[in-house]
């Protein structure tokens, strides 16, 4: 009866919560397609082709931008974050669909990964209430995805390391309920992130800003 | 009788019809906001006021845009901060839009997410247009423009009159009573447009005759001011005056004087507005025409006669906007003999503050003069001389900060140096 309830939080559950989330993306998506875009139609300067490759690359390298290169503590916590968020994401594909590999070094690698996530999300959640000029443009949806995030981060985390069924219980319904949740918050923004990042490239490259031949 | 509208209402409707692919994803949740393009905008360096970053501003168009698109805007609106514009909104967003952002560009290039800040504050600029709230001087300046062409017999003689005695100026600077400023010449291979003002057309008119040039000159200016109020039927029609005397003279160029946004409006939005009537001729600026005089040899220059140091600042429009990085950075290799780059430069520049219509609208000199400040210190660190900008509006304002913080550089256009450094009439036919 007990492991039947970890079964269903650790697959049914989840397979709903994934496909409400896909379908809802999906909605998001086709919303976008449906507007107008104006493309830019100048003769081109550069590549349209490299700046989009350009624009992806730029994440990866923090010199690329004056931002980044001015705080290069704040890229280092991004890239923590993102791989913590990512290895906790992976946990729950990995956990109930490919247990073979969830070895101890496995859990415990993934585990570490998504504690750096956690202490950087901890320092985000504290400079958004110090920054002023964070405190002015911060919305309640944004101290709650944090602070989510972490609650997120935490129970992967006790989940990897301890493996105990209490904690996998808590870890995928908090996963199942973030499903529901992130297409609806600022979280979403990574929907948003790929169009922005083609749109930047289509046009800085075309123009020759940052890739290209320069003619 | 249908009931009029309210500025509101109107406002909204504009809004909607704005609404594209590219400005949903700037709105959108896109912006975590991180605050990392805080610190990259002029006004916040300058001022330090957390209420006119980059994201500030945006967020106040943004939060609107959310009330009428966002999911959670019927349950939970204040959630995301989504609203319902207000009368009071449209009056913040003259400030954040107008008064507050010259549209550099310097934001975006910083945003890890790409967000479109200035896509943001533009189409406030547009629906502020649409409901008679944009700063009226860039609306008569725009619509000047537009007279100009309903009225061309009027000014006509006028102006060529004066371009007579700027020819007569011409003839003796180069000491040729042969040498032209032509206007209206069928079958030129230019057409070259400038602004008002003889600096924009002495310089150009002098290195056009050294390189034997065919060109002729406009009737029109090169400014759109339509582009600054976001405006697509005036800066469409602004455009338009050119592309027809354009075909009319049959001209296989069209040559746009040192002006970073006309530039940017001929040779990248323009296109879009006539995409169903394509030209048969191309758009450049006069920097690339001296650039390819200078490196084909067509004309010689000599360095040493330009013995001050300089520095050279990238016009956000002819830049950041429109990728002219190289072209005057060859130029000045081979014009000035000590040369000096500001640090950022290209497209990480700062702006010098007066881009986006804001060298045009006295009452607010202090602010712009205030967001000065990081472009006057990146021109004291050179410990240059004079400084370079090929775009007006830049040098207007370059000339203003230049006072206002005691630089005590020359300011100069590009084509003023290329023409000091020339070899007399070599070239010439
Ligand atoms: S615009 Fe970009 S850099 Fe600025 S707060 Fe938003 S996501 Fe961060
Ligand atoms: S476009 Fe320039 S002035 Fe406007 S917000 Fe961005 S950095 Fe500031």
């Amino acid at each position: 009866m007990e492991d039947r309830f970890l079964e269903f939080v650790k697959f049914d559950l989840q397979i709903i919560a994934l496909s409400v989330f896909a379908l809802l993306y999906a909605l998001k998506v086709y919303q976008l397609m449906k507007l107008p875009w104006p493309r830019e139609m100048g003769p081109r300067r550069g590549s349209e082709e490299l700046g989009v490759v350009y624009s992806f690359a730029w994440l990866f390298f923090p010199w690329s931008m004056s931002s980044t290169t001015q705080h290069l503590g704040r890229w280092v916590e991004f890239a923590l974050y993102h791989l913590g968020a990512g290895a906790a994401i992976l946990g729950t594909f990995t956990i109930p669909f490919w247990p073979a590999i969830m070895t101890r070094p496995v859990s415990l690698t993934m585990a570490a990964l998504v504690i750096g996530g956690f202490i950087v999300g901890a320092i985000k959640l504290a400079r958004r209430i110090i920054a002023p000029e964070l405190r002015v443009v911060s919305t309640p949806d944004d101290y709650f995805s944090l602070a989510a995030v972490e609650v997120f981060f935490f129970f992967t985390a006790m989940a990897l390391i301890t493996e105990a069924r209490g904690w996998m219980i808590a870890y995928f319904l908090i996963t199942a309920a973030f499903l529901f949740y992130v297409p609806f918050s600022k979280i979403s923004h990574y929907v948003y992130w790929f169009f922005a990042r083609v749109f930047f490239g289509l046009r800085y490259g075309r123009r020759g800003i940052i890739a290209g031949k320069r003619a | 009788m249908e009931e009029q509208k309210t500025v509101v209402e109107q406002a909204k409707e504009e809004l909607e019809k704005r609404f594209s692919r590219t400005l949903a994803v700037a709105a959108s949740n896109l912006c975590v906001h991180c605050g990392l393009c805080v610190d990259q905008c002029h006004y916040f360096v300058a001022t330090r006021d957390p209420n006119i970053s980059p994201v500030a501003k945006a967020e106040q168009v943004r939060r609107v845009v959310k009330g009428e698109h966002d999911w959670l805007r019927r349950i939970f609106p204040w959630w995301t901060g989504a609203k319902e514009l207000t009368e009071e909104d449209l009056d913040k967003w003259v400030e954040a839009a107008f008064r507050n952002c010259s549209m550099c560009q310097r934001c975006v290039v910083n945003c890890p997410l790409g967000v479109d800040t200035p896509l943001v504050l533009a189409t406030a600029r547009g629906v502020l247009t649409a409901v008679g709230k944009a700063p009226e001087i860039l609306v008569q300046l725009a619509d000047a423009a537009i007279a100009r062409e309903e009225n061309l017999e009027f000014f006509k003689d006028f102006y060529l009159e004066q371009i007579k005695e700027l020819e007569a100026e011409l003839q003796k600077k180069v000491g040729d009573p042969e040498a032209r400023i032509p206007v209206g010449v069928e079958g030129a291979r230019f057409l070259y447009v400038p602004l008002s003002g003889a600096h924009t057309i002495m310089p150009a008119a002098e290195i056009f005759y050294h390189a034997g040039e065919s060109w002729t000159l406009s009737m029109f200016e090169a400014a759109n001011y339509g582009i600054f109020l976001n405006d697509p039927v005036r800066s469409k029609r602004i455009t338009e005056r050119i592309i027809r005397e354009a075909e009319r003279l049959k001209v296989q160029e069209i040559i746009i004087t040192e002006c970073g946004h006309a530039y940017a409006v001929s040779r990248w939005e323009a296109p879009k507005w006539f995409k169903d009537q394509p030209w048969n001729f191309r758009v450049r600026s006069i920097l690339e025409v001296m650039d390819e005089y200078i490196q084909t040899g067509r004309i010689q220059v000599d360095k040493s006669r330009n013995p001050f140091s300089v520095t050279y600042h990238d016009s956000c429009n002819l830049g950041r906007n429109s990728g002219l990085f190289d072209e005057p950075r060859r130029i000045l290799a081979a014009c000035v003999e000590d040369f000096r780059e500001m640090t950022p430069n290209r497209e990480r520049n700062y702006c010098c503050g007066g881009g986006g219509g804001l060298v045009a609208i006295p009452e607010w000199q202090d602010i712009r003069l205030e967001a000065g400040k990081p472009k006057a210190d990146q021109i004291r660190a050179t410990g240059a001389e004079a400084v370079v900008a090929s775009c007006d509006n830049c040098r207007h304002q370059l000339g203003e900060i230049n006072e206002h913080y005691g630089l005590n550089v020359r300011v100069m256009g590009m084509a003023e140096l290329v023409a000091n450094a020339i070899v007399p009439n070599n070239g010439k036919k």
